[in-house]
């Protein structure tokens, strides 16, 4: 234990502070005053919404897009550093896979809510059709639900196996918790080889599961014959954009934890540097798709396109679409090329701005298309030809994104936010190999 | 000093009558309405409200009428009904008999609206008497014809001189056959030639016989379906494994492929769950 004390000392979950207290109860307030939105939609149906004829899907999707694209932070992260051997990921990878457990199970819910009655879930399965997306879509959440938190929990062992022996005399029945939760870890051999070899695995299998689930998720919109869905970029369009989602949300939360947590010994500017180029490079690629999403159709020039992208551009949504190109996308690119901006206040400023804009994009995405049908709106009252989300809607969503929030604060109370083990092993590594140096 | 007060008072008139009209101003609702009857399917009316509003016609929406059936003195309500979007509502009876004519075996019909904060009260009333169709396909020299007799059944005379329109139902708009009029002859029949190679659903043609917005009955019309026309060739993908079709048609591809996959990734997270029991005994 000698060689963890220090380690321990810094990276044992700690009970909260009093800001720690204020920021739950914040969270718990708003998920309530969701919770009691939510029942007033039940009881009186989604008439308490501004949905309507055409805008059938509202805030809901775009919020649902939203947490199914930041979830991809596990697979961009985890898998893909971890896979590409980069030795910096280990002090934000926990962190990044909290977020995208978070993520996911929320995108799970806000889906239901969506959906008016909750037992309509059970249609799908009773009634779904494997031609259609949304059944693919109900597959593929849980499925990539169950290898996320798989991704969390196998790394998670020797932390948990380390912390049941820490607390032994401080915390006994925290000990026992984490003990149980270590499946009685001792570090031998054996086990460390069955978990090593299953991290390989599930490192692997949740890049195509999670290309898999952004996919569907982009199909859901680019099988329907609408204006600015029916694109076959989408798929390469939804992956692009859910890493910029995924990665400003990890940089956000990253920089919290290492204030709250005084974690600058191991999350260090350097790691600040790595994702704040990584940042880069993935709203680099989502500018390219939007260039492609946007462009064409304008120099093809077909009517409805044409008349969609100009109330994107000029129109109705140009504040919101400039807001979100520009400042979701071009003014994190700029100011990430200069090492002064890749600091760790700066990154939290521009990862705020990203994920901002990550959620507005989602908003773009679904609501002017469908304010957009290829008949003419016609017939109806006059309400029904724009979308604003109703205060029922604003605080359900609201109390999905603070219920996020309050998984990712549980977890990060209870679970080691940077791995123990792993980072004392490495530590070792590095002195051997000064040793041998020497 | 007496002129003053007879201007005053009448400005204050004036100003009156000018406030009244203009908070308590009111549209006039039009309303149409029109009789038809099909045969051995039923009877209903087609009503229209329209009304001016600022120089142009709109349609009057969510409006609740009043239909009454007027015997003699007796004003009888048989039902309401509300305009739809388009300011139109289809009021339908069971069928003839549910409504009672007068001496002179005419039927009164009164369609009233009685007014709200928009538009002033209106009715429309309309009067028709019963008539009959009796149409029915026949062939003569491999010739195949419709044959249409109209019939009073106030009077159970036979209608001779009235023009009948003979149509075979289409999708958007029904295909007119023969001459524009078919005048009844003194047995009040017509006859008209079905041309030959018009296609229709398994052969079969619904052909309409109608006495269009007459004055004295109103519209009358005679369906008659007769399997003399050309067979449209089904290219329905009803029996066919389809991306359309409901889920027990779903193409094999969608059903192997995916399912594959889905299996293939649950198999390696129940792999990876023995894993987890594999760790907690070793």
């Amino acid at each position: 234990m000698k060689n963890y004390d220090k380690l321990l000392n810094d990276l044992a979950p700690q009970k909260f502070g009093k800001k720690g207290v204020i920021w739950t109860i914040t969270l718990i307030v708003l998920i309530v005053l969701g919770i009691i939105a939510y029942i007033d939609q039940i009881i009186k149906g989604q008439v308490v919404t501004n949905m309507n004829d055409y805008a059938l899907w509202g805030v809901y999707i775009s919020n649902f897009v939203f947490f199914v694209a930041t979830s991809f932070v596990g697979t961009v992260t985890v898998a893909v550093l971890r896979l590409t051997k980069n030795t910096w990921r280990t002090p934000v990878v926990r962190i990044a896979e909290i977020i995208s457990v978070s993520a996911i199970i929320m995108a799970g819910i806000t889906i239901t809510i969506d959906m008016g009655r909750p037992d309509r879930l059970m249609n799908l399965f009773i009634h779904g059709r494997m031609q259609s997306p949304i059944t693919w879509d109900v597959i593929i959440i849980p499925t990539y639900i169950m290898v996320s938190l798989l991704l969390l929990y196998f790394p998670l062992l020797p932390d948990f196996g380390l912390l049941s022996k820490y607390y032994k005399d401080k915390k006994p029945t925290l000990s026992k918790w984490y003990g149980k939760l270590s499946l009685n870890w001792t570090g031998s051999e054996a086990q460390k080889e069955i978990q090593l070899k299953s991290i390989s695995i599930i490192a692997i299998l949740i890049i195509p599961v999670g290309f898999m689930l952004q996919t569907i998720d982009a199909w859901l919109f680019s099988t329907l014959f609408r204006v600015g869905w029916d694109s076959t970029n989408l798929g390469a369009y939804f992956i692009s954009g859910a890493s910029v989602a995924g990665v400003g949300a990890l940089v956000c939360v990253v920089y919290v934890l290492q204030k709250v947590y005084k974690l600058e010994d191991y999350i260090t500017d350097l790691h600040f540097d790595k994702l704040g180029k990584f940042l880069v490079l993935t709203c680099l690629i989502y500018l390219y798709f939007n260039l492609n999403e946007y462009l064409i159709p304008q120099l093809t020039s077909k009517k409805e396109a044409t008349t969609h992208i100009n109330v994107l551009l000029t129109g109705q949504f140009a504040p919101l679409f400039w807001f979100v190109i520009i400042g979701g996308l071009i003014i994190p690119v700029i100011v990430l090329l200069f090492k002064k901006g890749r600091k760790p206040f700066p990154m939290f400023i521009i990862g705020l701005l990203v994920v901002t804009g990550s959620w507005w994009k989602r908003y773009l995405i679904v609501t002017p298309t469908l304010l957009h049908p290829f008949l003419p709106i016609q017939g109806v009252p006059e309400e029904w030809r724009h979308y604003f989300p109703s205060l029922h809607e604003w605080l359900i969503t609201i109390g999905t994104l603070a219920m996020s929030l309050l998984i990712i604060t549980i977890l990060v109370r209870y679970v080691p936010i940077v791995p123990i083990v792993r980072t004392a092993e490495e530590r070792e590594e590095l002195e051997l190999n000064k040793n041998t140096a020497k | 000093m007496r002129n003053p007060l007879i201007i005053r008072h009448f400005f204050l008139v004036v100003l009156s009558v000018f406030l009244c009209t203009s908070v308590f101003a009111q549209d006039k609702v039009r309303l149409k309405a029109e009789y038809v009857k099909v045969m051995n399917e039923g009877v209903y009316f087609d009503i229209q409200a329209t009304a001016k509003v600022n120089d142009e016609n709109v349609n009057v929406s969510k409006i609740e009428l009043v239909i009454y059936n007027l015997v003699g003195d007796e004003q009888v309500e048989i039902g309401k009904t509300i305009t739809n979007m388009q300011g139109k509502s289809r009021f339908a009876l069971k069928d003839i008999n549910s409504i009672k004519p007068d001496s002179s075996n005419t039927y009164n019909i009164d369609i009233s609206f009685a007014g709200n904060d928009k538009f002033s009260d209106a009715s429309k009333s309309i009067s028709f008497k019963n008539a009959d169709i009796e149409a029915k396909l026949v062939s003569i020299d491999s010739v195949y014809y419709v044959t249409a007799t109209l019939i009073d059944k106030s009077t159970d005379s036979l209608v001779v001189g009235e023009s009948l329109k003979v149509q075979i139902q289409r999708m958007f708009k029904a295909l007119p056959i023969g001459e524009e009029f078919n005048e009844t002859d003194e047995d009040g029949t017509i006859l008209v030639p079905i041309p030959e190679g018009i296609p229709g659903v398994d052969g079969i043609l619904a052909i309409e016989v109608v006495l269009s917005e007459s004055e004295e009955f109103g519209t009358v019309k005679a369906i008659v379906n007769a399997p003399i026309g050309k067979p449209v060739v089904d290219e329905s993908t009803f029996d066919e494994r389809t991306m359309w079709s409901p889920r027990s048609k779903t193409p094999l591809f969608l059903l192997i492929f995916p399912n594959l996959l889905i299996f293939a990734i649950w198999g390696i997270i129940i792999y990876l769950i023995t894993n987890l029991f594999k760790i907690t005994k070793s």
